[in-house]
């Protein structure tokens, strides 16, 4: 049995690193929520470290094109969010 | 949301703002100016209107212009402004060092150009002003950071106006003015709203907010960044009513100065708190080489501003004064824009040649297009330069300043050859390097020819459709 979607989809994402900090949008707690339906259609909730980074929009292409690299992905939405605001506690410990 | 994006003319006015610095080292090293010269004399303005306007100010014009819009998460307004109001400003300094150089005798080009510089110049300031409060107030509630950025612009207007008044004055226009003395009292509080309030209470205003985002730091609380705005605005208002007085015919006596700076330093000082706590409390531990280079600018903010009104308060000689001055211009502010810059320069940088490879595949870090540690080398040359500039001024040491003021210059040099270096993606190993039709160009980013993906969209679109 193939493990979740959304436990595939996190580990793909682990390859989108930050260009500041060297470390993935994972590690620095940018994702927020990621869900999936039985059809392949994957919804990732994310969010940058401050409100309007330059980067946002580039990161959101971003985590979707490596979302969408999996096999039995059929779409993703992602979603950029600031509720609740990230701060640096919910970047993982090294 | 709508989306921050580069600014286009940043570059520009980065670009124009080393050159001033090198120049304003280089008149140093020259001679002219103080301490060969009066703190008051013609020579002297030159070298101070050229750091102040030409080096400090177009370096926080060009910053604001990014980092306004990405910090209210609004779009810069009236963006086809920036070069105007940098031409505006150039011509207007250029008229002004003509000017004074007219007043001490070098030329003999018409005096008349200093009303022309000062129109030059608050044109020029207008327009930006005209961008930066337009962008900072669509955007609500208007932030504290907003209220930094908003007051530290109501003192340029005021230090321009107060200018141009002088201006008149000394090219014999000042007749309307009547029995009203402006000079030289107004100077310290033109100087004051200038440094402290523009270039200072800005700095603060928006170093609280950089260094959250740089160090990974929690914002500190509200309450206490509160404070620093409180005292620094109470310092500023004090050093208004000092640059009013003799318009209402208040004689606030010689002394009066050491109000506002007073409580300048008190807004410092829990400033200097603040500032520690984020250091400490980052997430990010290794310190890149901007956060690095603006340690020594702290200290010498600690050490300068707390000096300055004890200074002033007990009549000490002029020297010390100077050297406090020369401590706070070119150690703080001075310092604090260089380091910066590595750090603007580099993130712009990045983002115009390597954003749009997000996630695609290998790309370099933003740190990766900084040379270290050679670039390390250069700011302890700047910074060597500063101390010992300081202690040949306090020292009365006219000749030993100016010796000082080498390394000041080598460093800076050095610095501006590793930013033009980061512009070309120099440390970037070949593979990694874009076509070179696409690589940045030096002055000028690329903001409105590569598109970037809208991130005010909910969703992205299928990316394997």
């Amino acid at each position: 049995m193939s493990a979740p979607l959304e436990r595939l989809v996190e580990i793909a994402l682990r390859d989108v690193l930050d260009p500041e900090m060297g470390r993935s949008v994972v590690d620095l707690g940018l994702i927020y929520a990621i869900a999936s339906t039985p059809e392949g259609k994957v919804a990732i909730t994310m969010t940058t470290t401050t409100r309007g980074c330059p980067l946002a929009g580039f990161l959101k292409e971003a985590v979707a094109v490596a979302a969408g690299a999996i096999s039995g992905v059929t779409s993703v939405e992602v979603a950029l969010t600031y509720e609740p605001a990230w701060e640096p506690a919910m970047i993982a410990a090294e | 949301m709508p989306m921050a994006s580069l600014s286009r003319w940043t570059m520009s006015y980065f670009a124009a703002a080393l050159g001033f610095l090198l120049a304003a080292e280089l008149l140093v090293i020259a001679g002219i100016g103080y301490p060969g010269a009066g703190l008051l004399e013609p020579a002297t303005l030159v070298v101070v209107h050229v750091v102040a306007i030409g080096w400090l100010s177009l370096a926080m014009a060009g910053a604001l212009l990014q980092f306004v819009p990405v910090l209210v998460a609004r779009p810069l307004a009236f963006p086809g402004l920036a070069l105007p109001a940098l031409l505006s400003l150039l011509s207007g300094l250029l008229l002004l060092c003509a000017g004074f150089a007219s007043l001490a005798g070098w030329t003999d080009w018409p005096v008349a150009l200093m009303p022309l510089a000062a129109l030059a110049l608050l044109g020029g300031f207008l327009l930006l002003g005209l961008m930066l409060v337009a962008t900072l107030l669509s955007a609500r509630p208007v932030t504290l950071f907003a209220r930094f950025v908003l007051i530290g612009l109501g003192c340029l207007l005021v230090t321009v106006i107060s200018g141009a008044t002088f201006a008149a004055i000394l090219s014999g226009r000042g007749d309307w003015l009547g029995e009203i003395a402006l000079l030289p009292a107004g100077l310290p509080f033109h100087a004051l709203l200038g440094f402290g309030g523009w270039l200072g209470l800005i700095a603060f205003g928006v170093s609280y907010r950089l260094l959250v985002m740089f160090l990974m730091a929690p914002e500190p609380p509200a309450r206490q960044v509160r404070l620093v705005l409180i005292f620094g605005g109470l310092g500023l208002g004090l050093a208004l009513a000092g640059l009013l007085a003799p318009l209402a015919d208040v004689g606030l006596g010689a002394g009066f100065a050491v109000a506002p700076l007073g409580a300048l330093a008190l807004a410092s000082a829990f400033y200097g708190r603040d500032i520690l706590v984020l250091y400490r409390a980052r997430r990010r531990k290794a310190l890149e080489i901007n956060m690095l280079a603006s340690i020594p600018a702290f200290a010498a903010l600690g050490i300068g501003l707390p000096l300055l009104p004890v200074v002033t308060a007990a009549d000490a000689p002029e020297s010390w004064l100077a050297a406090s001055v020369f401590l706070l211009v070119f150690g703080w502010l001075g310092g604090l824009t260089l380091a910066q810059l590595m750090k603007i320069v580099s993130f712009m940088t990045w983002l115009e040649t390597y954003a749009s490879r997000l996630g695609r595949g290998p790309a370099p870090r933003v740190g990766d297009l900084v040379a270290m540690p050679r670039s390390g080398l250069w700011f302890m040359l700047y910074y060597a330069g500063v101390a010992l500039g300081t202690v040949a001024l306090a020292a009365g040491l006219a000749t030993a300043f100016r010796y000082a003021m080498l390394p000041a210059l080598i460093g800076t040099a050095g610095i501006a050859c590793e930013l033009m270096r980061v512009r070309r993606l120099s440390e970037i190993k070949a593979e990694q390097r874009p076509p070179f039709h696409e690589f940045p160009r030096l002055l000028l980013a690329r903001a409105e020819e590569r598109r970037q993906p809208h991130a005010d969209d909910r969703t992205a679109a299928n990316p394997r459709a």
